[in-house]
């Protein structure tokens, strides 16, 4: 499955040619170089199982699914704000405050305590309205996105730790607890590895946004809106319209990640989280999305997320010690936007596609300045 | 001739008095009134001593980000360059054996070693800026890259550990006084002046400014680009050093992990200080105001009892209000701020303006600045 942007080329149509349109390169390569990617993590694979024949026991593969499930739902959240030309950097927080007040509520007023759905609810609905406050400062105000979610950011956190709660909740609620021993299924091997039964909603949430991008007039307007969102507005798309839903979609991926995160770890912790926001970033760059918007699909950021959670895990398979794993995630990082800055100097932009990746002056060269001769 | 002369002065005004600055300047007397007035031992020469050497470590992180948003860039590998060429001084100072060395020794090893500290931040800042012009990589992607690869370095190195044994001469820089005056302060004050001159009258700092305002048009006006990029970034690597050994000097100690928050605060105080994102204008009096003012009410927020997240909550309000106004009132130039980052003649900015007020629902306010 690859998710084409705006900006590949209109030949890529459902139908027949598209059986035949597969087993070209530049289809096998992906619109935004999934097919490099998997052809990497494959690569990395293969090595680390070549060196360390340990790596092909079930437990590693179920071990990388389960730990970035969490992650995954973040990064789902960040690739939307990004393909619609803007950088959040509240995600976490947003998540941190929507789990984190979710299962105080339970605690405290046993609010939602009869069924393992209304926690998720509750969370994904804080979410959505702390992605709304996003929306009021990026679009209501017009504040450039980084800064306006640096200053929610604090806001909420602050929120969080000063009205909320800042003791950690280390018995969870018995819905949530159960959940956090259920298990699809358990690979026996020299260690258990379980892998959770979150994993089937994280994954059906996954699909659900990639057919939100593909398919629907909204998630093509966030390739528009990321784009250009001149030409969008002047196309009819309502853009402001389309970045409120991406904020409030962002907050509910954030809210739902963050409960994921507490069932994962077993407890609920007002100061985790934070902190992390960049490196979710780079998985989704990695993963092949253009930090100027209009450009990213579903599909990279998923092996952007299992490229970076591969590396931290095999690393130590390899005998290299822990300390590595921030360099090397910082190199493949480099190699990877050096590569797309290449792939894009080769084939110059065209005046349809101002943000392909690598016309490293986007944020530099092309700012329309009136003011300057 | 003559109009381009009128037009680079103009600019060049423009870039060192925003408009903003008074407004700033005022705020910041404000907060200082109204501590004063209402917080207990506030002005007091202990609690401004205090507030002095704290704001000197993020003030040099905040210039950092300054300098590199003049050139519509921005520098994300501030701290871990910051905290690798501390690394690099105290590994220094312990392979040396400089803290218990005799004094004469000790301040010579002091000199040099801080000398290395320094010279690893312009090796970092220069690997940013190659990458940034040679690689072609955009700022903010290849210095999230170098954030990650210097820290992960200092990591691997350090093994995590926090790294002791400093002489005495080099922690004089985080403890002593220069006629009452807290020695960090003095440091943040002579490397904002020299900046400060650099960027205001020197080509390196007005070939800065206008690399920012519009690459394209400093190009054909014969900047070379890839020089003044590198230029920048080698300087901000070097700030960053700067502050990376005030920071070892005040805690006693160099830790590949230290200030990660600093990151994010250091961008808000930069903004604060009227820097434009999208390059080309802010002043760097505007930037230490700004650390200053969030200094004094941190300090205040302390002394009242009030914790620090309460403290993050009045830091992101101040930033959205103070933006939000901002660009409410347009104090700042729209055409800039309201800039979609499309190359879009400059020409044709104007006109579109026009024919956005024609429509009649107004959508010409959905239009989003981009960072």
């Amino acid at each position: 499955m690859s998710i084409t942007s705006p900006t590949d080329s209109p030949t890529a149509v459902r139908g027949e040619a598209v059986h035949l349109a597969w087993l070209r390169p530049s289809r096998l390569r992906g619109a935004n170089n999934e097919g490099i990617l998997a052809l990497v993590i494959i690569l990395l694979a293969v090595i680390v199982g070549t060196i360390s024949p340990s790596f092909w026991a079930a437990g590693t593969i179920i071990n990388l699914a389960g730990t970035s499930i969490s992650t995954l739902l973040f990064a789902l959240g960040v690739l939307l704000v990004l393909v619609s030309g803007g950088i959040d950097v509240s995600f976490l927080a947003i998540g941190a405050f929507a789990a984190y007040a979710t299962v105080k509520a339970i605690v405290t007023v046993g609010l939602g305590s009869s069924s393992v759905i209304f926690p998720f609810l509750i969370a994904a609905g804080l979410g959505v309205v702390l992605g709304l406050i996003n929306a009021a400062a990026v679009v209501g105000l017009r504040i450039p996105t980084l800064i306006a979610t640096l200053g929610t950011q604090g806001i909420i956190r602050g929120v969080l730790i000063t009205y909320i709660g800042s003791r950690v909740i280390s018995d969870l609620p018995p819905t949530l607890s159960g959940l956090s021993t259920s298990y699809l299924l358990v690979a026996e091997g020299t260690t258990r590895t379980p892998l959770s039964v979150l994993f089937v909603p994280v994954a059906a949430i996954t699909l659900l946004v990639a057919l939100l991008l593909r398919s629907t007039v909204f998630g093509r307007g966030i390739y528009a809106v990321g784009g250009h969102a001149e030409f969008a507005r002047r196309a009819g798309f309502p853009v402001s319209r389309i970045q409120v839903g991406v904020y409030a979609l962002a907050g509910l991926l954030a809210g739902l990640g963050g409960m994921v995160h507490v069932i994962l770890v077993r407890e609920a912790d007002p100061f985790t989280l934070v902190g992390g926001e960049l490196d979710v970033i780079a998985a989704v760059v990695l993963g092949g999305a253009s930090i100027f918007g209009g450009r990213g699909s579903v599909l990279g950021t998923v092996l952007g997320v299992v490229l970076i959670s591969l590396i931290n895990n095999s690393l130590l398979l390899l005998g290299v010690p822990g300390f590595w794993q921030r360099a090397a995630v910082g190199l493949m990082l480099l190699i990877g936007v050096s590569a797309q800055a290449w792939r894009g100097r080769r084939r110059p932009p065209t005046t349809d596609d101002p943000t392909a990746p690598g016309s490293s002056d986007s944020l530099t060269a092309s700012q329309p300045k009136g003011d300057v001769a | 001739m003559t109009s381009t002369h009128e037009s680079v002065d103009r600019d060049r005004r423009r870039a060192r008095a925003p408009r903003g600055t008074i407004g700033l300047i005022g705020l910041a007397m404000a907060v200082a009134l109204l501590c004063t007035f209402t917080v207990p031992r506030f002005a007091s020469v202990v609690n401004v001593q205090s507030m002095a050497f704290q704001v000197a470590e993020i003030g040099l992180l905040s210039l950092v980000i300054a300098i590199s948003m003049y050139t519509a860039g921005i520098d994300l590998s501030l701290v871990s360059v910051a905290n690798l060429s501390a690394l690099v001084t105290a590994q220094l100072f312990v392979v040396t054996g400089a803290a218990t060395a005799d004094p004469g020794t000790s301040v010579l090893l002091t000199v040099l070693c801080a000398g290395a500290g320094m010279a690893t931040g312009a090796v970092c800042g220069a690997i940013n800026g190659l990458i940034i012009t040679k690689l072609r990589v955009s700022p903010i992607l290849a210095t999230l890259g170098t954030m990650q690869l210097f820290n992960g370095l200092a990591i691997a190195w350090t093994s995590g550990e926090s790294v002791y044994g400093m002489p005495d001469a080099f922690l004089m820089l985080g403890t002593q006084y220069l006629l009452g005056v807290p020695l960090p302060f003095v440091v943040l004050a002579v490397v904002a002046v020299l900046a400060a001159v650099l960027m205001g009258s020197r080509p390196l700092g007005f070939r800065i400014y206008v690399l920012g305002s519009n690459s394209e048009a400093s190009r054909f006006a014969g900047v070379p680009n890839a020089r003044v990029l590198l230029a920048t970034y080698v300087l901000c690597g070097m700030i960053s050093a700067v502050a990376g050994l005030v920071i070892a000097a005040r805690s006693a100690s160099a830790s590949p992990d230290y200030g990660a928050s600093y990151l994010l605060l250091a961008i808000v105080i930069a903004v604060l200080g009227g820097t434009n994102p999208n390059g080309g204008s802010g002043t760097l009096l505007g930037v230490v105001i700004a650390a200053i003012t969030l200094q004094m009410v941190s300090s205040g927020f302390n002394l009242l009892g009030l914790s620090q997240f309460t403290y993050q909550v009045v830091q992101g309000l101040i930033l959205i209000a103070v933006m939000g106004i901002g660009l409410l009132m347009k104090s700042w130039d729209p055409n800039k701020v309201f800039s979609p980052k499309q190359k879009r003649p400059a020409p044709e900015a104007g006109s579109d303006d026009k024919t956005e007020q024609q429509t009649p629902n107004g959508d010409n306010k959905k239009e989003k600045a981009h960072v």
